[in-house]
């Protein structure tokens, strides 16, 4: 009934040369311990894999079970800089080429070359809808033409430079992929304008937008996904600041106009608009 | 004690106090002295102070850890936002969430002991005591807090002695010790001085005893802590605190805890300085990493556990003080009981009459529910008279409301008993007393060892006196000539002495006080009406009486210890029982309530049976053992280790309180967790000393509930087998609630450590860890506090504070690496789920951190080729958050669910109770709670964990399955927690 008290002597813990205990345990218990483990793991690995497989078969593979995050789409621009500014000297020709460089990668695809070679001419102002007929699947899906001549002053084509040399930068605006996507009702198609914020009002300038009045047109939309339109080409709408005002910040916010998409609220200030900002040095001399 | 003050003589004594025995001090000289002694109170034992308190509550290991990341938390803030590269406020609302964490349960451990302090505050007595002094030759009550050393004060009969007092003048005065040595046995008290010890003289009266009966008048000699009860209750304080088993516990597992994750932190830190990710960033894993893996709730469940535990306990009559003295008493392995009181229901009864040659049993039950014995005899009627008349105990007025056993009496012990019992017997004492009026009596001294009065006869036609006489027995034979036997007459010879001897032994060993009785009816012609009977020349006939018989009186043990001490076997506890009392009746009441079980033998015992000298005996044959105090003086501490380690059933009788502390150290020595019950100031330093020390709370002093960690408010030893039996239980239910408060910290902490080794968006954010662990999970944990045993706890053996951890490695190990292991799968199930059908493959999440986090990024590709803003990243990163909370919730009803037994199944178990309904709640709470994470859910998330939740369930009960099958086995090993 009454128990004895333990002897009190301290078992050494890590190695004991009297049991042959590494860590409390011998090497067969570790064995079996470890061995339970490895199966028990196999096991969960096992499901957990098997779980994923299932729930990748749920999947359509050209388009996502929810799209409820991107009802009003991004929109980015090109050149976007080091945290979406744009900072260069017109006299330093290295710290503007890297912009035009951009550009000409940016540009390579919309070359009039290759949107004829893989792309339609398509009717513009209608929607390029490419429906599948039930099972049957349309694929792959056409897309059509942007030709990078439509950029005309900011194609890089006249201007190898994109107006940065001259003062005159042109800055291209996309809007973010997403599928299905149909950014505008009535034949009408969005528009881009762009702005100063506040304080720069002054200092924006005038701005001309290419193609005519910086529409997206709506034959570019819907997309269809990148596995079923391998060539979608991405609209654009390029805007040159023509007299924008010299050696000083100014925060242009460029937002589209649409009767479909609204503008992101407080909580994605790049969600149907983009802000950046222009920084223009030239020596006076 | 350096006291002579009762040695010197009464001038002596007026010139060092400078008094007067006859006018007392004078009034100026009183203020004086009280400005330089201050007042007469015992100051409470220093406590800590309450800032440090609660200091102490903000500064646990758990707690400092969580202070480190609200620091690092800061600092991130800080430096983020000097760089102006502030993303969002996280880092600060993490801080300031941490921070209030630790604050809320610092308040909240903080008012939990307040509150259980306050119960002892509201045991003090608050009535401001009265004494009666003479100061100026002017008798004043005045308040006893202003008495001062030199003041004449006077006592009288229900009075408690003012102060340390010097007797002056006595007259058949007597006090009760009891508060300071816990026997209730009166004595006297004289002028003289009888001893050289102060505690044992008869001069000297101690403050916070009780005056019995009579007046006394006295210097005052000590006051305030200096009295000899303000030293005792200093000397308890001196005693050191014994760590509660479940506070080395928790200590343990916290520091194993804060261990893990500092390393988990560090190692974590290292990996991602070698990955190549900032300082900063480092920092800030190290920070989420210790958030993930501590448990922030837990301290709080495990307090809120022993607080409902506790309040259970109040509602049977066990006051805890100490929160985790709750589980103390659950392990608890020796129980040192008093006898008094405690096993006994303090009261003196009439246990047997001795009369027409036979013993009859008197009814001892508390409630006077037991058989009466026959009546009808003569014999009885005389021996009733006589018990009633020869007694000078009263009834205090106005208590007529009250059941007779239950009311206050003014007398000594034995007469109370008779009293009551005549009462009881024959009806209104007081009313028949006066139809007997009494003439003379002779009250009780030490030398003649009788009391005796002489009455008229209630018929005034019957001129004749009675006289009544009762003493101790054979004082009383030697006076009596003849025997009343069915009512008549008959001469006294040898085989009636010897039928006397052989009843007043038989009485004697069951440890009872056996009184004798005997009357006479004087003659009418030698002792006419209007004789002049004188009380100190005893000019009467006091020989040739007539014997009526003998009562015996004992302190009964109450009625539902037997079953309470059995029940302390079952489970494995030894009861001890430590007394004051002598040996005989020591030994008496331990074999009435089963401490000493029938057939075992003392020593002694087997000596006379096998008739060979004591020294022969085999010590270990003998499975009871009584050791007075004389002996335990003798005792080497070895020699006591052994004999408690070879006597399963022992008593200790006349013990002193010093004895008491030498038996539970000894107890303790041999690996014991020892409750120590007590009631007297005397008890105070053993109730410290004990891991678990028991106060009473109707006879128990203020010092020894001071230092005790429980009361029990009806003084019932059996309360604290009930205290035992909700210990264990919540041992057991504290298991499953850290087990399952454990578990989640797994599948909050693999996020972090997935993001920074795979570099996945971040599933698990740290506020929402926060919202698992201080909201949703709370209650259940909580809940499994009330679950219902799962065996006989009270059958199995007190644990062995040594080897069964509360959390031990197969629990940790279970929980994290198995149960954890399956919920961390179910969140990342879920998590690569809504990823994937958002647009976002599992292949593509890997490696996709630094470009999902990149602000400046707006147009990142998901695996159908649609670009994504930096915010619609970020909201779809919550989206996940969410659903990784929800997953371990899911997972985690299942554990609630198994966590509610060890080893039955949960369909032998039952579903329905308590933990189903907080399950509702938690299921209610969690949409509640997920309106603040910043996404909604879609439905079909809440599905996807739920195979691992059926798995939990299933793998749990194939675990249950296994151990019940296979006793012993590896499984049992391995996966019995």
């Amino acid at each position: 009934m009454y128990e004895r008290v333990d002897t009190g002597v301290k078992e050494p813990y890590f190695w004991n040369p009297r049991t042959h205990e590494f860590l409390g345990r011998t090497a067969s218990s570790w064995g079996l311990i470890l061995l339970f483990y490895l199966v028990f793991y196999i096991f969960l690995g096992g499901m957990f894999v098997l779980t994923m497989y299932v729930m990748l078969l749920t999947l359509d593979d050209y388009k996502p079970t929810y799209q409820d995050r991107l009802v009003t789409p991004g929109m980015m621009i090109r050149p976007r800089g080091e945290a979406m500014e744009i900072l260069y000297n017109t006299k330093d020709t290295e710290s503007f080429d890297i912009y035009a460089q951009t550009l000409n990668n940016f540009l390579e695809s919309y070359n009039n070359s290759l949107q004829v070679q893989n792309n339609d001419e398509c009717p513009p102002d209608n929607y390029f809808i490419q429906e599948d007929s039930g099972e049957v699947r349309n694929n792959p899906k056409r897309s059509c033409q942007f030709n990078r001549s439509t950029l005309e002053e900011c194609s890089g084509i006249t201007d190898r430079t994109y107006g940065y040399q001259k003062g005159q930068p042109c800055v291209l605006i996309k809007l973010n992929r997403v599928i299905g996507m149909l950014p505008g009702k009535d034949g009408q198609s969005p528009y881009v304008t762009c702005g100063a914020k506040k304080e720069d009002s002054d200092a924006i300038g005038e701005l001309a937008y290419y193609p005519p009045n910086g529409t997206f047109n709506l034959m570019y939309f819907p997309y269809y996904g990148k596995k079923a339109q391998l060539n979608y080409s991405q609209p654009l709408v390029a805007v040159k600041f023509l007299n924008i005002s010299l050696n000083t910040d100014v925060n242009v916010e460029c937002k589209i106009n649409s009767n479909t998409l609204k503008t992101g609220g407080e909580r994605d200030k790049f969600a149907g608009r983009v802000s950046f900002k222009l920084r223009i040095t030239s020596p006076k001399n | 004690m350096d006291i002579d003050d009762h040695e010197i003589t009464i001038e002596e004594l007026e010139m060092r106090y400078t008094t007067s025995v006859t006018k007392g001090l004078t009034s100026s000289k009183a203020a004086e002295v009280l400005e330089r002694d201050g007042p007469n109170e015992l100051l409470p034992p220093k406590g800590t102070p309450e800032y440090v308190k609660f200091a102490r509550q903000l500064a646990g290991g758990l707690q400092c850890l969580m202070w480190v990341a609200a620091v690092i938390c800061f600092i991130a803030f800080g430096i983020e936002f000097s760089r102006g590269t502030l993303g969002c406020f996280d880092d600060l609302y993490l801080a300031i969430t941490l921070i209030t964490v630790v604050v809320v349960t610092g308040c909240f451990g903080y008012y939990q002991e307040f509150k259980s302090t306050n119960i002892i505050a509201s045991f003090k007595n608050l009535v401001p005591q009265q004494a009666l002094v003479i100061r100026d030759g002017q008798k004043n009550q005045i308040n006893a807090m202003d008495l001062v050393v030199g003041d004449l004060v006077e006592i009288k009969g229900g009075d408690r002695v003012p102060a340390d007092i010097r007797i002056i003048f006595a007259q058949g005065c007597k006090v009760d010790n009891s508060s300071l040595t816990g026997e209730s046995e009166p004595q006297s008290k004289t002028p003289e001085c009888t001893h050289e010890n102060p505690l044992e003289t008869k001069n000297i009266a101690f403050f916070s005893t009780t005056c019995l009966e009579g007046v006394a008048t006295g210097t005052v000699i000590n006051t305030g802590d200096r009295t000899i009860i303000g030293r005792i209750a200093s000397l308890a304080s001196g005693v050191g605190n014994e760590k509660t088993p479940i506070a080395i516990e928790i200590e343990h597992f916290v520091d194993i805890i804060a261990g893990l994750a500092i390393f988990f932190g560090f190692t974590f830190f290292v990996v991602a300085m070698f990955i190549g990710y900032a300082f900063l960033e480092a920092m800030i894993f190290f920070m989420a990493i210790v958030v993930a893996y501590v448990p922030e709730g837990l301290l709080a469940t495990v307090t809120v556990c022993l607080s409902l535990t506790a309040k259970r306990l109040a509602r049977k009559n066990c006051v805890v003080k100490n929160l985790e003295a709750v589980e103390t008493l659950g392990s608890t392995s020796v129980i040192c009981s008093d006898k008094t009181g405690t096993l006994t229901q303090n009261r003196m009864t009439v246990a047997h009459l001795w009369f027409d040659n036979v013993i009859h049993a008197a009814d001892t039950t508390e409630d006077q529910s037991g058989q009466s014995f026959d009546q009808s005899s003569e014999t009885w009627r005389s021996l009733a008279r006589v018990a009633g008349l020869c007694n000078r105990a009263i009834f205090k007025p106005n208590q007529e409301s009250l059941p007779i056993p239950r009311r206050i009496v003014v007398g000594d012990a034995s007469e109370t008993a008779l009293l009551k019992f005549t009462e009881l017997a024959i009806g209104n004492m007081m009313e028949y007393r006066e139809r007997f009026k009494k003439v003379v009596e002779v009250p009780f001294n030490s030398t003649n060892k009788f009391q005796l009065s002489v009455h008229e006869l209630e018929d005034p036609m019957d001129l004749r006196y009675l006289l009544v006489m009762k003493g101790a027995p054979e004082r009383i034979l030697e006076r009596c000539s003849t025997i009343l036997i069915k009512g008549q007459e008959m001469p006294l010879d040898e085989q009636w002495r010897e039928a006397f001897q052989t009843a007043y032994m038989d009485l004697g060993s069951l440890g009872e006080r056996v009184l004798g009785f005997c009357h006479i009816y004087l003659n009418e012609n030698e002792f006419p009406r209007g004789y002049k009977f004188d009380s100190d020349e005893m000019n009467f006939t006091t020989s040739g009486l007539c014997f009526a018989g003998l009562i015996s009186m004992i302190d009964p043990p109450r009625a539902t210890v037997p079953d309470a001490v059995m029940k302390c076997r079952t489970a494995g506890i030894r009861v001890v029982m430590v007394t004051g009392d002598h040996p005989i009746t020591a030994r008496a009441i331990a074999a009435n309530v089963g401490i000493i079980t029938e057939g075992s033998e003392t020593v002694e015992d087997i000596a006379t049976r096998k008739r060979i000298p004591v020294e022969q005996v085999n010590r270990r044959d003998a499975r009871a053992c009584v050791i007075s105090g004389g002996q335990l003086k003798d005792m080497s501490s070895e020699e006591l280790d052994e004999a408690l380690r070879s006597h399963p059933e022992m008593v200790f009788a006349r013990t002193s309180p010093q004895q008491k502390l030498i038996i539970v150290e000894s107890c303790q020595r041999l690996g014991s967790i020892v409750a120590v019950t007590g009631d007297g100031v005397n008890d105070s330093p053993a109730l410290k000393k004990a891991d678990i020390g028991i106060a009473m709370g109707i006879a128990g002093s203020d010092a020894a509930k001071n230092a005790a960690d429980m009361i029990l408010l009806d003084d019932n030893f059996a309360s604290i087998v009930t205290g035992v039996e909700q210990g264990r239980l919540i041992f057991d239910n504290l298991k499953k609630s850290i087990a399952y408060t454990l578990t989640k910290n797994i599948p909050e902490l693999t996020p972090y450590l997935i993001y920074i080794t795979v570099s996945v968006p971040l599933p698990l954010g740290c506020i929402t860890i926060l919202m698992i662990e201080l909201a949703t999970d709370i209650f259940p944990s909580v809940s499994l506090a009330y679950e219902k045993a799962e065996s006989d706890i009270m059958h199995l053996k007190p644990r062995n504070p040594r080897k069964d951890r509360l959390v031990n490695e197969s629990l940790a190990a279970y929980s994290y690496f198995q149960i954890g292991a399956i919920q961390s799968f179910a969140g990342f199930t879920d998590y690569f789920t809504a990823m994937a059908q958002e647009g976002w493959y599992p292949l593509l999440c890997v490696g996709l951190r630094s470009h999902w986090e990149n602000v400046h990024l707006q147009d990142l590709q998901d695996s159908y080729g649609q670009e994504w803003t930096y915010a619609q990243r970020l909201y779809q990163q919550y989206t996940c958050y969410t659903v990784f909370f929800i997953s371990i919730e899911i997972c985690q009803i299942a554990d609630v669910l198994i966590r509610k037994t060890r080893r039955l199944s949960i369909f032998q178990q039952g579903f329905f109770r308590s933990v189903d309904v907080d399950c509702m709640e938690q299921m209610s709470l969690t949409p509640y709670i997920q309106s603040y994470t910043p996404c909604y859910a879609s439905g079909q998330w809440w599905f996807v964990p739920i195979p691992y939740g059926i798995l939990i369930f299933v793998y749990d009960e194939i675990r249950k399955l296994g151990v019940r099958r296979h006793p012993g086995s590896w499984w049992d090993q391995e996966l019995y927690y």
